[in-house]
């Protein structure tokens, strides 16, 4: 087992290091002179001020110097400076991540726990009505782009019921999010019934996939109940493939938590993304890009070791 | 390794037996000569039956047509230009003369809606199968040569997968301004990802197909391995694929527009319609927005009710009958 | 006394979504309390329902429409689920037959074992533990109480089917249903299985219900056999006279289809002509009279009860009564054909030099394990110097269990593999050293015949280009001359021209097999591997394709390395055998000599293991067989690889590697420290010698 998270770890690093070198090439794709984008095209008035930041970020060496100097950085923690907004690219992602653990943790855990259930169901009540609804619904839900749904929701239920805010709780701590909680329920709804429409229907094919190995007839044989059968047996087995599937996914919620935010107003990393592109900070679109990668390889991560936790195939090869 | 006896299962036998030999059986031939009743019929035409009968995938194909249809003779029937600002009609609820209402700049939003779809679809589906060419010969060529080739294309895969695609769309499109084939361009390139990732799986696993081997002992080569026996097999799964990829690609193209990072105006998608809907919401001017967004979701389902029936096709096609 | 079960008059049916399948129609049958009943079939004959009607473990879509089924008086067929829960696994038990995928891969056999008496005796966690190291040891496990923590994927096969049968008998069944529970396993592994279940039966006074398509398996264990064809009961008596004296036509032919039997019928197989019926239409009157070759116009009319003495009962008009068995007769038999394939092998032999040679002929394949690379940590040792010789002409057959070697062997010739070492001769040419790119060359001389010819065609080919691509490889020939070359290959191996029309799906198995022979010899290769060619088929279909493999090497001049774990039909197809156990080549010469006479120990333990189709003959192996498990081929036992499963072993056995030396004049050679018998006078057995060459 050890074994096998060490390996993760080696994949892990060696999938960082690469996405490393991918925004670094996208950093250098950007026509034109860094120091014009980043500081405004006035700049171009001003050689000296060129040379001052073209030496002080290095853009004046050889790429491959470049590139170790900036992953250098990166290492430190140090993700460059917003230029726009006047902040430490990881200051500004210091006080925006916490919002975003908040929406997508959230998410995530509440799709899971809705998605399983309605899963097995589907799959137990295969082609009956509940089946099909649960099709429907999801098929739906997976269709309709996020932002779609989230204004759905706002129409209904802020404008026509008020029964919640229209916008998300803008703070900039915490405390002002969860003290404002009401804010975030349709932010969260939101997320999270796109996540459910995808997880429901891996949850069903996967069980439906047990229900017809061999192990579930011996059960019966045994004279185990269905129940037993489903819950003791059927359902660790199903969520094995789950579990990857679910770190493969990370990149979509995070995309569909960009759209959220910008329909909610919400200050995650993906709203000030989106805002930032628009500006052309560069600096801060690559620090948000870097971090959202590492969270998704983290995640893939960890839902490997909990397959592993799952599959004994797996931890004990032989 | 273990050697079962494996059953045919007669209970869909042919259901006929040879001539009957009533000679003491030593010496008679092998009576085999009974040929299964019916005509020959290929996987291909078996899949076809298969998706025919799935009302759902059929559904979605006659959408699909239908949508096509609307947005691209729609507007050779209905009023063709949509350009021009008439600000005296702005904003009206459906009624004479505009069955959904005009939208903020007095356009007809049916015919608006029949425009924006075109570009939304082209994009879409064009950017699929750029994304599915690519994604096949990235896949192909670390599926077929394996070793360190492979690790290290699909070490990139992974790491490319690890960015969202919206963001780094996003970047790319504020780089380059977003004409119709940069936006092509751009969604294929974040796109071709998974493809590749399945067509390697598939060309490592037919790979090490028996057919292969047997056609190797009979002094094949590796061309007529992927050109005769890998790739035609394979086709199957990447047409399942492609379908899914249109519907990706099309909510993509469609998060773009409403992010303002689409195609830019006087040109307009589904996408940028609904954003410049959202103004209005709370107004309750609901025909500037749902319309556009009923289209999205019809279309969207469309591919995925095709992608799945074909999956399902594709499946028969690889049991044994 | 009343018997335990009884089936009475069970109809059963399964709906599909197009048509019905009447799997079981009126079947009864009785098993009395601490007996063995042995239901024998092939597939489709409904054994497999039975058992799963009486458990109500029907698929989707199965119901009992008729009959009862009655355990110990009482009425469990019309028993809800609900009810049905407390008989199973605890008043029957189960076992089936692929434990690999029978068992829950993410709980611990412990738990497994457990659950049977956590549900059953309401037992808490450590009695209910307790209970199953009890039942673990009991089924054979060594160290119980370590090993019930252990998942199913890290015990050997013949390890799970032993933690399947512990299951089942946890909770101490009255009986206990064994659907083919042995196929899977290897033939050794098979023989010690099988022990168990009638070790456990007598111990525990249970009855057993052995459903099997082996009537080897049936004649060495049951007490009373039944024999089922498309859902009826055919046949129904005790096993010594189901033997003895068979008095269905079925019965008959399937004891003449058999291998074993062959050098009665003068080297050939009598073979059931056709197919089983379809039970979504079955025919009226008889199910067996399209098949029979004894049917008359009144068994195609109506159908024959289930009759007979009270206990001998048959369903047949014109029963036939079979010549009972001589043994002495059979002795005299057994030494004449010992004979005359030793004369057959040295003709050959002599017949100037060998087609093929195989000389220290060495395969290993690295195993691999790595973070982000794949570094080579350890080797599979498959095939570890063997050198054999193939005369044109002959057959060689290879046999033995899994990891030996034999398939790796198959693909060597063929090419699908390159040897680490060692040569292989063919024609003056050494085939080793061809590079791929000289592949094409090498294929007109040996072509491969795979087991499952299904998997080995593409599906979306349809015959004629399948039979047409290795001449297009081989560029022979244009359009027409092709085409001749597949009509004639056609009639050779009995398929109608029209069949280059259609697709590999539409044939049934004994036809791509066929079709896969044809494909195999439209180069002419001078040698074919087949490699375990008939072990998926029927007996009865299996018969058919025997059949035709010999006439085809009568007719086109032949050579065959035939290669399957099914020693009864290597011998009757073979020549020559060679024996191998984990990469190594222990014993080779004339088949009967090596059959009747073994000399190295693994090869008389294999033979012994084999279920022959005669009661009393199987008597007489009981307790022998091979014990223990095959080792890791990864790490060889040092020396002779045997030695950790010989009885015969001795120090000297770890130390040196026996070479293969002669023990008769024609070629028999073994390579023991111990052999079972001495070399023959006169044959200097010393030195090592390379088969193929007399000493």
């Amino acid at each position: 087992m050890a074994l096998f998270i060490v390996r993760r770890l080696l994949q892990a690093i060696v999938v960082l290091l690469l996405v490393t070198m991918i925004t670094f090439a996208l950093l250098r794709a950007i026509p034109g002179n860094v120091a014009a984008a980043v500081m405004g095209p006035n700049v171009y008035r001003d050689p000296a001020a060129i040379k001052l930041f073209d030496q002080t970020y290095g853009f004046d060496k050889p790429w491959y110097s470049q590139y170790l100097l900036w992953l250098g950085h990166i290492a430190q923690g140090n993700l460059g400076y917003s230029w726009n907004l006047n902040q430490s690219v990881s200051s500004l992602l210091g006080q925006r991540i916490p919002k975003d653990l908040v929406l997508v943790g959230f998410a995530i855990i509440l799709a899971v726990l809705i998605a399983v259930p309605i899963g097995m169901l589907q799959a137990v009540r295969r082609n009956k009505a509940v089946d099909h609804f649960f099709n429907g619904f999801s098929t739906v839900f997976y269709a309709m782009p996020s932002f779609l749904l989230g204004l759905l929701l706002i129409l209904v239920f802020a404008i026509k019921f008020p029964v919640f805010p229209a916008e998300a709780p803008q703070g900039e701590t915490l405390g002002v999010i969860f003290s404002n909680f009401n804010a975030m329920i349709l932010p969260i709804a939101t997320l999270t019934l796109i996540t459910v429409a995808l997880f429901s229907r891996y949850m069903r094919s996967s069980v439906l996939d047990n229900l017809t190995e061999d192990y579930v007839r011996t059960a019966k044989a045994k004279g185990a109940s269905e129940r037993r059968i489903l819950f003791r047996h059927v359902l660790r087995n199903s969520l094995i493939p789950i579990a990857t599937l679910l770190g493969l996914s990370l990149p979509g919620v995070f995309s569909g938590a960009l759209i959220t935010e910008s329909v909610f107003n919400y200050p995650g990393m993906g709203l000030l993304f989106f805002q930032q592109a628009q500006k052309q900070d560069y600096p801060t679109l690559l620090g948000v890009v870097i971090v959202v990668a590492l969270a998704t390889v983290v995640g893939s991560l960890l839902a490997d070791i909990a397959y592993a936790v799952l599959d004994p195939r797996v931890r004990y090869t032989s | 390794m273990s050697m079962p006896v494996m059953p045919p299962d007669p209970s869909l036998g042919l259901g006929l037996s040879a001539g009957l030999t009533s000679v003491p059986a030593a010496e008679a031939p092998p009576a085999e000569a009974a040929l299964p009743p019916g005509k020959p019929r290929s996987a291909f035409v078996r899949g076809l039956e298969v998706f025919v009968e799935n009302k759902l995938a059929v559904t979605g194909v006659a959408i699909i047509v239908a949508m096509l249809l609307f947005c691209f003779v729609g507007p050779l029937l209905y009023y063709g230009d949509t350009t021009v600002v008439d600000f005296a009609h702005e904003t009206l609820p459906p009624g004479a003369g505009h069955p959904l209402g005009t939208d903020q700049n007095g356009q007809d939003v049916l015919a608006r809606l029949m425009t924006s779809g075109q570009i939304s679809l082209e994009v879409g589906i064009a950017a699929a199968l750029l994304a599915t060419v690519i994604g096949m010969l990235w896949g192909a060529v670390a599926g077929y040569f394996g070793g360190v080739l492979d690790a290290v294309m699909m070490r990139i895969v992974d790491a490319a997968l690890s960015i969202p695609v919206l963001f780094l769309a996003l970047v790319i499109v504020t780089i380059v301004t977003p004409t119709e084939p940069v936006l092509i361009g751009v969604i294929a390139v974040t796109s071709w990802l998974t493809t590749s990732r399945l067509v390697r799986g598939e060309a490592l696993s037919l790979r090490t197909r028996e057919y292969v081997q047997a056609m190797k002992v009979m002094g094949g080569g590796s061309a007529r391995a992927v050109l005769r026996h890998i790739a035609p097999n394979a086709i199957g799964t990447i047409m399942v694929n492609v379908s899914f990829q249109v519907a990706d690609a099309i909510a993509l193209v469609v998060a773009l527009g409403y992010l303002g990072l689409g195609i830019r105006p006087p040109q307009e998608d589904w996408g940028a319609m609904l954003s410049s809907g959202v103004q209005y919401v709370a107004d309750g001017y609901w025909w500037l927005i749902i319309p556009a967004g009923a289209c999205i979701v019809i279309v969207i389902t469309a591919f995925i009710w095709i992608g799945e029936g074909l999956r399902d096709a594709v499946e028969v096609r690889l049991q044994r009958r | 006394m009343a018997p335990l079960l009884e089936i009475e008059d069970l109809h059963t049916e399964i709906r599909l979504r197009s048509a019905t399948v009447h799997a079981l129609e009126g079947v009864s049958l009785t098993v009395e309390a601490g007996e063995c009943l042995g239901i024998v079939g092939e597939s489709g004959s409904g054994k497999t329902m039975t058992a799963l009607s009486v458990m109500q473990l029907l698929p989707p879509g199965g119901h009992i429409t008729g009959g009862r089924v009655l355990l110990d008086g009482q009425v469990i067929s019309a028993l809800d689920d609900e009810a049905m829960r407390h008989v199973r696994g605890n008043e029957i038990g189960m076992i089936f037959q692929d434990p690999m995928t029978s068992l829950n891969p993410t709980m611990t056999i412990g738990d497994q074992i457990a659950e049977t008496v956590r549900l059953h005796r309401g037992a808490d966690r450590q009695v209910a533990a307790d209970r199953a190291v009890e039942v673990l040891g009991l089924v054979g496990m060594p160290r119980p109480a370590e090993r019930i923590r252990a998942y199913p994927h890290q015990l050997s096969g013949g390890m799970r089917q032993r933690v399947m049968i512990a299951m089942a008998l946890a909770a101490e069944p009255k009986l206990l249903i064994a659907d083919e529970p042995t196929t899977a396993l290897d033939v050794t592994i098979q023989k010690q299985i099988l022990e168990l279940i009638d070790d456990l039966r007598k111990r525990l006074g249970m009855a057993v219900i052995l459903v099997t398509h082996d009537l080897g398996v049936i004649a060495g264990r049951a007490d009373r056999a039944v024999v089922m064809y498309a859902g009826r009961v055919m046949e129904d008596t005790s096993t010594l006279r189901l033997f003895g004296n068979p008095r269905h036509p079925y019965t008959e032919a399937l004891f003449a289809a058999l291998p074993e039997k062959a050098a009665d019928v003068s080297g050939r197989l009598y073979n059931i002509p056709g197919q089983p019926p379809d039970l979504t239409r079955p025919p009226a009157g008889c199910k067996f009279a399209p098949r029979c070759r004894y049917a008359q116009d009144s068994c195609r009319a109506a159908e024959p009860p289930l009759e007979g003495g009270w206990d001998h009962r048959y369903r047949c008009f014109f029963p036939v009564g079979a010549a009972s068995d001589d043994a002495g007769a059979a002795a005299v038999a057994a030494a004449e054909r010992v004979e005359a394939s030793r004369q057959r092998a040295a003709r050959a032999a002599a017949d100037g030099g060998p087609l093929v040679a195989v000389q220290h002929l060495v395969k290993n394949f690295p195993v691999t394990a790595g973070a982000v690379l794949q570094r080579k940590i350890g080797e599979v040792s498959a095939v570890a110097d063997v050198s054999f010789a193939i005369a044109p002409g002959q057959t060689f057959g290879m046999v033995g269990e899994s990891g030996c070697g034999k398939t790796t062997i198959g693909r060597l010739i063929a090419g699908l593999e390159k040897p680490t070492a060692g040569s292989i001769v063919l024609d003056g040419e050494n085939l080793a050293r061809l590079s791929t790119r000289e592949r094409r060359r090498r294929a007109p001389k040996v072509q491969l015949m795979f087991q499952d010819s299904y998997a080995s065609m593409d599906p979306r080919m349809r015959v004629g280009p399948i039979l047409r691509e290795p001449l297009a490889i081989q560029r022979i020939g244009g359009r027409s001359e092709q085409q001749a070359r597949i009509d004639a290959m056609l009639d050779e191996v009995g398929l109608p021209r029209a069949a280059v029309e259609r697709y590999p799906h539409e044939f049934s198995g004994g036809q791509r097999q066929r079709l896969g022979l044809a494909r195999a010899l439209i180069l002419q290769p001078k040698l074919l591997v087949a490699d375990e060619p008939v072990s998926a088929l029927d007996v009865s279909i299996q018969a058919q394709i025997l059949n035709l493999m010999q006439d085809l090497q009568r007719d086109l001049g032949l050579t065959y390395l035939f290669i399957s774990h099914d020693l009864s039909v290597v011998r009757y197809m073979s020549d020559v055998i060679g024996v191998m156990y984990l990469g190594k080549l222990v014993e080779v010469g004339p088949a009967d000599d090596v059959y009747y006479r073994p000399v190295h120990p693994y090869t008389k333990g294999l033979v012994d293991a084999i279920p022959v189709a005669d009661p009393r003959a199987e008597q007489a192996t009981r307790q022998k067989g091979v014990a223990g498990e095959l080792p890791s081929n990864i790490h060889p036992p040092s020396g002779c690889r045997f030695r950790t499963r010989c009885p015969l072993a001795e120090d000297i056995c770890a130390e040196q590697e026996p070479p293969l030396r002669p023990f008769t004049a024609a070629g028999h050679l073994a390579a023991c420290h111990f052999p079972l018998r001495a070399p023959e006078p006169g044959v200097a057995s010393d030195a090592a010698v390379a088969p193929g060459q007399t000493a």
